[in-house]
C-alpha cells in the first residue's frame, strides 16, 4: 500500500523537523521519499493537521499475571466501559482502568500511539505476559523482566561476580524474550517473602543476603553497561509512597552517577517519579519534593524520568512493590491482592480513587507536572500515568494539555485542594510545552531511550507508524485552546501502523497485530555455558518447574522482533 | 437422613482416564462410601446395592464400607451417578450444590444402571456409536524418550515426567502419579477416530468438512449458544472459543463454573493473597489443606509442592506442621499433624471463629461448627506463629452452603493473618488448564468465566450467565462442548436440557457427552499429540509438548476451531 500524506505540519524531532509543512510518503510499511511512490498512491489531505510519528509509551501495565489479577478482582471496572464487536472490523472488550486486551490496542491506536512496553514481568510467568501482549492488537510491544529480587542475580551480586551476572541477565532476556532490566524497590520480593519489606530503604540490608538495594542497583547498572542493552536500568525507587521519600530518589540517582561519567546517554531511568517525589514527614505534612528532583536531573545528564502523573478519578494500583500495596490496603480499605513468584518477584494490587478535594491527592497531582515543567531537557522526561496506577492511559491527552497550557492548569487549581497547592511550586510555574516538545516526550525520546532506531521519527527508512491529528497549529494555540488539543489527540484523524491505515476519524478500521521486540545479547560461549550449568544445578532445588520448560520458544509468540546486541563481554 | 458429599477419588480419576464406559469405572464410581456404623444401622452389607434418594433424584449404587467417612456423612465419587441426585440449584452463584445434600438411603435389589441407562432416562437420542480401541493405521517409528514432559491431567501439571514412545504410541511413563500414568498409557482407549454427524437420529461418519459445515450452521442459527468446556485444552484453543462466543452472541464458560468459580467470586469481593508453588516448597512451615484431598485429587502435590516437598529453607516434612480441615477423614487427613472435622456446611462459621480468634476477639460459644473452642484457639495460634503459612482450598468450600462467601471469608482470614506473619492461600485447581483458560477469558473479555455476548460485548453475571443455570433455565438453544464431559459432571437437570438442544462436541475421547452430540469431531490430545500453553493451579505457564503424531486426519482443537470460525464468519458475513 502506498500513501502520500500531503501538506501536514510535521513534527519530527529526531530529524529536526519543527512543524514545517511537508509531505510524508509511505510504501510497503516504511517511510520513503515521495519520489518512490507510483501514481496509485492514495493521497491523504493533511492540510491544517499535525503529523507526528506514532506515539511510544515506555511504561504502561498492559499485560501479564498482575494485570489479569487486577481484571479478575475488579469486575465492576468493566460494566460501564465497553466496546461492541463489529464483524470484520473489530473485536469487543470491556474495562476502564483494567481494560481487556482488544480495548488496550484500539484505545492506544485511536490516540495515535503505536508502540507500548509492559514495564514489569516476572521471568517465570513471562510466557503469560507474552500471551497477553500477543492478544493486544495493532501495537508493537515488549516487556521488562523483573530482576532485582532474582535469587541468581542476588547470589552473583553478593559474590561480586558481575560477568556471570551479566551472562545470566543476557540469558534471561533471550530465554523469556525481555527487553530491559526492571528493578522495583530492589530486594523487596525477598523481604516480602518473610512478611517484611515495608519502607525498605536504599542502604538497608536485604534479608538472607549480604546486599543492600544500593548494591543491587549499582550491580545491575554495571551489568547493563556490560551487556550494552539499549535501555538503561528501569528503576522503581525504594520507599515508594512514603512521605519524605524524595531523598531516596535523589540517593538512587546519585548512587550510579559515577557510571554516568563514561557515557552520554542516561545510565538509569527512574520510573513514575511522582510516587517517589514526596517531601514532608507524614501525610499531614506532605509536600512536593519535585523541585529538588528536577534540580538534580537538570544538573546530571545520566538520569531520565517518567512521571506517573495522577489523573483524578478511578485507578487500579498494581506494582511489584508488594509491601507498599499492603500499606495502601490499610490506607484505602477494601480489596487487596498480593502474589509472590518463587525466587523472583512479587506483586500487589489495590483499587484506588484520586480525589480533587483531597489534600494528599492534590499534592501528588502537582508533583508530576512540577517535575516535567522544571526539567529543562525534554529528551529525558516521559509523560506516563504508570497506567493504571495513577490513572488510565486514555487520559494522556489531558495530561499533555496540563503541560502545554497554564490556563488548563489554572482551571484545575480552582477545583483541587487549596492547601495542597500551597505545598508545591506548581502554581508559580509559567512554562508551557509546545507541540515540538510534546512530539519529543511522546515519540522521539521514547524511541531513543529504547534504542528503537526505526521508530519515533519520519525519516526515510523509518517504520511507517504515523499519527495525524486534526489540529491546525497556525490557527489553534494549545496553550489557550487546550480543549481543542485534547479533542484532537483523543481521536486521531488517522493512525498508520506499518504503513496500513488502522484508524480514521478516531475509529478503528481493522483488527491486526504488531510485533514483540526483545533483546538477544551476544554472550561468549564458554561464559554462557558456565552460567547455564550453574543455573541448572540450583534450578531443581529452587524452582518448582524443570529448567528446560523455563525457556520460551520464538514460535510460541505471534511475531517476534529480536534485536541482536553486541555486548562488552569477552 | 444422611448428608451426601460428592468428590474425587484416586480410583475415579484413574478409571475415567482408562474409560468411562468400562466396568471398572462403574465399579469405582457407582458406589456410595458409608461408615461401618451406618451400614449396620441400615442393615446393609458392604458390596450390596442401595438406593440413594434426594429431593432431586434417586440412583442405585453399590454400598461400600469405608472408615474414610463419618457417621451421618456418605460419599459418592463425582460422576454420572452422583449427578443424578445432587442439587442443581446454584443459588445465584453459578455453582450447583454438589456437597452437603440431605439424602435417604435404603437397601435395594434393583441393579446399578449403566451410563447408557442413565442417559436413556433423560434423552430419547440413540447413543451407541462404534468406537475403536486403536487407530486404524498403525504407525511405525523408532523408540524415543522424552524428558521434562508436562503432564496434562490435574492442576499440578508436573513437568518432570519421562515418556517413552514407540511406533507412534506411548509405551512407558516414569515419575507420573497413578492418574497421570493412567492417562498417558490409555489415551487411545475409548476413542472415536472419525467426525460424525447425526442423521435420522443416528450418528454416522462424515468428512471433517461436512461436520464443520453442520456445526457452523448450528451455531449461526442459534440465538444463544453455550460454548463450554475448555479446561482440558490449550490456551490457543480457548482464544478461538472466546471469539466464537462473540461471533455468535452466545455464552462462553469453562469448568471453573462448577469448580473454583466461587473462589473467583470470593476474590471479586476481597482480593486474594497467593504465591506460586515454589514459595510453598521453599518456605512454608505450616500447611493447611481445607476442604481438599490432594492425596486423591492431586496425588503428587504433597511430594512436589507442599507437605513432603524439600525446599531451600524448609527441608521437608519434619520441618512443617500439616493441618487438614474436612467434614470427614480422608487419605490426606491421615498424614496430617492435626485433623479438624467440621460439620458439613458450616465452614463459614468455623472460618469466622478463626478470624475472631486470630484477632483476639472472645468466642462465646463453647463449640463452633462441631469444633471445640479450645481447638479453634489452638489452630489460630498455630496460624499466627507460622513463619510462612499456606491454606490450600478445595471443593469443600466452593461446593457447600455459602459457596463464594466461604471463600471470601477464607481470603479475609489470610489477609488478617498478614498482620502477624507471612501467609498465603491457593485454590487447588482441578483440570490441567482451568487456570489458563480463566486467564484467557479474562484478558480477552474483562471477566474470568460465565461471559455472555448477547448484546455484542462481554457481560458477566454468575447465576444468570453461568453454564448450568443457562441450561437449567432452558436459555441456550445450542451448545458447543470442547474438551469436557458435562453429561457426566453436570447435575442431571442441566444435562436434560443439553440433550434437547443441537450439540457439537469436540473431544479427543468418546464420552457420555459425545454420545448425546449432533456433531462429533475428534481432536488431538494437548501434551501428547500437539503442543499447547497450559497454566498450573498457581498461574505458572508451561508449554505442553508434542510426543507423538495424532492419528491420521485428527487435528488439534486449535486447528479444528480455526476452521469452524472461518465457516461461521463466512455465514455471518454472507447474511
Amino acid at each position: 500500500m502506498e500513501y502520500l500524506i500531503k501538506n501536514g505540519y510535521v513534527y519530527d524531532p529526531l530529524n529536526n523537523v519543527k512543524g514545517e509543512k511537508m509531505d510524508v510518503a509511505i510504501k510497503d510499511g516504511k517511510i520513503v521519499s515521495s519520489t518512490e511512490l507510483s501514481k496509485d498512491a492514495k493521497v491523504i489531505d493533511a492540510s491544517g493537521m499535525v503529523v507526528m510519528p506514532g506515539g511510544i509509551d515506555i511504561h504502561s501495565h498492559i499485560a501479564g499475571p498482575k494485570v489479569s489479577a487486577g481484571r479478575i478482582m475488579r469486575p465492576e471496572d468493566h460494566y460501564k466501559v465497553y466496546m461492541r464487536a463489529i464483524l470484520g472490523v473489530r473485536r469487543s472488550g470491556t474495562g476502564r482502568t483494567t481494560p481487556s486486551t482488544n480495548l488496550i490496542g484500539y484505545k492506544y491506536a485511536r490516540m495515535g500511539w503505536t508502540t507500548v512496553f509492559e514495564p514489569a514481568t516476572p521471568p517465570l510467568e513471562t510466557r503469560h505476559t507474552h500471551e497477553e501482549l500477543d492478544d493486544i492488537p495493532i501495537l508493537d510491544k515488549g516487556c521488562f523482566p523483573l530482576l532485582d529480587s532474582n535469587w541468581f542475580v542476588l547470589d552473583y551480586l553478593q559474590n561480586k561476580e558481575y560477568e556471570k551476572c551479566a551472562a545470566f541477565v543476557g540469558w534471561i532476556m533471550d530465554s523469556v524474550k525481555g527487553y530491559a532490566i526492571k528493578i522495583v524497590d530492589p530486594g523487596v520480593a525477598e523481604a516480602w517473602s518473610l512478611g517484611m519489606g515495608v519502607g525498605l530503604c536504599l542502604d538497608d540490608q536485604i534479608p538472607n543476603y549480604n546486599l543492600t538495594p544500593r548494591e543491587i542497583i549499582r550491580g545491575l547498572c554495571k551489568v547493563n553497561r556490560m551487556l550494552k542493552l539499549p535501555h538503561p536500568i528501569h528503576v522503581h525507587c525504594n520507599r515508594l509512597g512514603f512521605p519524605g521519600n524524595y531523598t531516596c530518589t535523589l540517593d538512587t540517582m546519585s548512587a550510579v552517577s559515577d557510571f554516568g561519567l563514561t557515557q552520554d546517554s542516561p545510565v538509569i531511568h527512574i520510573t513514575h517519579v511522582q510516587f517517589t517525589g514526596y517531601a514532608g514527614d507524614s501525610w499531614a505534612t506532605l509536600a512536593s519534593g519535585g523541585e529538588e528532583i528536577a534540580k538534580y536531573v537538570n544538573n546530571h545528564k545520566h538520569v531520565s524520568l517518567d512521571l506517573g502523573q495522577i489523573v483524578f478519578g478511578d485507578a487500579t494500583t498494581m506494582t511489584a512493590d508488594a509491601p507498599f500495596e499492603f500499606v495502601l490496603h490499610h490506607l484505602a480499605p477494601g480489596r487487596w491482592t498480593s502474589t509472590d513468584v518463587e525466587a523472583e518477584a512479587a506483586a500487589g494490587i489495590v483499587p484506588f480513587r484520586y480525589r480533587k478535594k483531597n489534600f494528599v491527592n492534590t499534592v501528588q497531582w502537582c508533583i508530576g507536572l512540577e517535575i516535567a515543567l522544571l526539567v529543562k531537557d525534554p529528551w529525558r522526561i516521559f509523560p506516563t500515568t504508570d497506567h493504571p496506577n495513577a490513572g488510565p492511559f486514555t487520559r494522556y491527552p489531558t495530561v499533555l494539555s496540563w503541560l502545554m497550557s497554564k490556563k488548563a492548569r489554572e482551571k484545575m487549581f480552582e477545583q483541587v485542594n487549596k492547601r495542597g497547592l500551597r505545598k508545591t511550586a506548581l502554581p508559580a510555574i509559567d512554562r508551557e510545552y509546545d507541540l515540538y516538545e510534546i512530539a519529543i516526550i511522546t515519540r522521539a525520546a521514547g524511541a531513543k531511550t529504547l534504542g528503537l532506531k526505526s521508530k519515533g521519527h519520519l525519516g526515510v527508512g523509518a517504520d511507517a507508524d504515523v499519527a495525524i491529528y486534526n489540529l491546525n497549529p497556525e490557527k489553534v494555540d494549545p496553550s489557550k485552546d487546550w480543549e481543542a488539543f485534547v479533542k484532537a489527540f483523543k481521536r486521531a484523524a488517522y493512525t498508520f501502523k506499518n504503513g496500513e491505515m488502522i484508524v480514521k476519524d478516531g475509529e478503528v478500521l481493522r483488527h491486526m497485530y504488531g510485533e514483540t521486540y526483545y533483546v538477544k545479547p551476544k554472550i561468549p560461549e564458554d561464559l554462557l555455558k558456565t552460567v547455564t550449568e550453574d543455573v541448572k544445578t540450583k534450578f531443581k532445588d529452587w524452582y518448582s518447574i524443570s529448567f528446560e520448560n523455563y525457556i520460551i520458544g520464538d514460535h510460541e509468540l505471534r511475531a517476534v522482533k529480536p534485536i541482536h546486541v553486541e555486548t562488552a563481554l569477552k | 437422613m444422611f448428608t451426601l458429599i460428592t468428590g474425587r477419588t484416586l480410583e475415579q480419576g484413574r478409571n475415567l482416564e482408562i474409560g468411562k464406559f468400562t466396568k471398572d469405572y462403574l465399579d469405582r464410581v457407582a458406589i456410595c462410601e458409608i461408615n461401618p456404623e451406618d451400614l449396620k444401622k441400615l442393615g446393609v452389607e458392604s458390596g450390596s446395592n442401595v438406593k440413594v434418594k434426594t429431593a432431586y433424584g434417586e440412583v442405585v449404587v453399590k454400598a461400600v464400607s469405608s472408615t474414610l467417612t463419618s457417621p451421618g456423612v456418605v460419599f459418592i465419587p463425582m460422576g454420572p451417578w452422583a449427578n443424578t441426585v445432587v442439587n442443581p440449584d446454584s443459588q445465584g452463584s453459578g455453582m450447583p450444590t454438589l456437597k452437603g445434600i440431605p439424602c435417604e438411603i435404603k437397601p435395594t435389589t434393583e441393579p446399578i444402571p449403566q451410563i447408557y441407562d442413565l442417559l436413556k432416562k433423560i434423552s430419547d437420542k440413540t447413543f451407541a456409536a462404534k468406537i475403536s480401541s486403536s487407530s486404524q493405521n498403525p504407525v511405525s517409528g523408532k523408540e524415543a524418550t522424552y524428558t521434562n514432559v508436562v503432564c496434562c491431567f490435574c492442576g499440578c501439571i508436573c513437568d518432570d515426567i519421562e515418556v517413552t514412545v514407540k511406533n507412534g504410541k506411548v509405551t512407558s511413563v516414569k515419575n507420573a502419579c497413578a492418574i497421570g500414568m493412567a492417562k498417558l498409557l490409555n489415551y487411545d482407549k475409548e476413542r472415536a477416530y472419525k467426525p460424525m454427524v447425526r442423521k435420522n437420529g443416528k450418528l454416522v461418519e462424515a468428512s471433517l468438512d461436512e461436520a464443520l459445515e453442520v456445526a457452523a450452521k448450528i451455531l449461526v442459527e442459534a440465538k444463544y449458544p453455550l460454548i463450554y468446556g475448555w479446561s482440558s485444552t490449550s490456551n490457543e484453543a480457548m482464544r478461538i472459543g472466546v471469539y466464537l462466543a462473540e461471533l455468535t452472541g452466545g455464552v462462553v464458560d469453562n469448568t471453573s463454573v462448577c469448580c473454583h468459580g466461587p473462589t473467583i467470586l470470593g476474590t471479586q469481593q476481597a482480593g486474594v493473597v497467593k504465591a506460586t508453588l515454589g514459595q510453598m516448597k521453599n518456605r512454608a512451615d505450616l500447611i493447611v489443606y481445607w476442604g481438599c484431598n490432594p492425596v486423591y485429587a492431586h496425588p503428587r502435590h504433597t511430594l512436589r509442592y507442599s507437605a513432603m516437598a524439600k525446599g531451600r529453607y524448609v527441608k521437608g516434612r519434619k520441618e512443617r506442621k500439616v493441618v487438614v480441615v474436612d467434614v470427614r477423614p480422608t487419605p490426606t487427613s491421615k498424614v496430617a499433624d492435626m485433623f479438624i472435622q467440621v460439620k458439613p456446611g458450616m465452614d463459614y462459621e468455623l472460618i469466622t471463629a478463626l478470624r475472631m480468634a486470630v484477632k483476639e476477639h472472645t468466642i462465646e460459644a463453647p463449640m463452633v461448627a462441631g469444633v471445640p473452642r479450645e481447638k479453634i484457639l489452638e489452630l489460630a495460634d498455630m496460624l499466627r506463629s507460622a513463619k510462612f503459612g499456606v491454606i490450600f482450598l478445595g471443593m469443600g468450600l466452593t461446593m457447600t452452603v455459602g459457596k463464594g462467601r466461604n471463600l471470601e471469608e477464607a481470603i479475609k482470614l489470610v489477609q488478617d493473618l498478614n498482620e502477624w506473619t507471612k501467609f498465603v492461600l491457593l485454590a487447588m485447581r482441578g483440570h490441567y488448564n482451568v487456570a489458563g483458560t480463566n486467564e484467557v477469558i479474562v484478558w480477552l473479555t474483562g471477566y474470568p468465566y460465565a461471559v455472555d455476548f448477547m448484546l455484542g460485548y462481554p457481560r458477566h453475571n454468575p447465576g444468570i450467565t453461568s453454564s448450568t443455570d443457562v441450561l437449567i433455565r432452558g436459555d441456550v438453544d445450542a451448545a458447543l462442548i470442547v474438551a469436557s464431559d458435562p453429561a457426566s459432571h453436570f447435575p442431571r437437570k442441566a444435562v436434560e436440557h443439553l440433550a434437547k438442544i443441537p450439540t457439537i462436541v469436540i473431544d479427543p475421547r468418546w464420552s457420555p457427552t459425545a454420545s448425546l452430540a449432533d456433531v462429533f469431531i475428534p481432536a488431538a490430545y494437548v501434551g501428547i499429540e500437539c503442543e499447547g500453553t497450559v497454566y498450573r493451579m498457581d498461574g505458572v505457564p508451561l508449554r505442553a509438548k508434542k510426543l507423538v503424531e495424532p492419528p491420521p486426519g485428527i487435528l488439534s482443537d486449535e486447528e479444528i476451531l480455526g476452521k469452524l470460525v472461518e465457516k461461521v464468519e463466512a455465514l455471518k458475513l454472507g447474511r
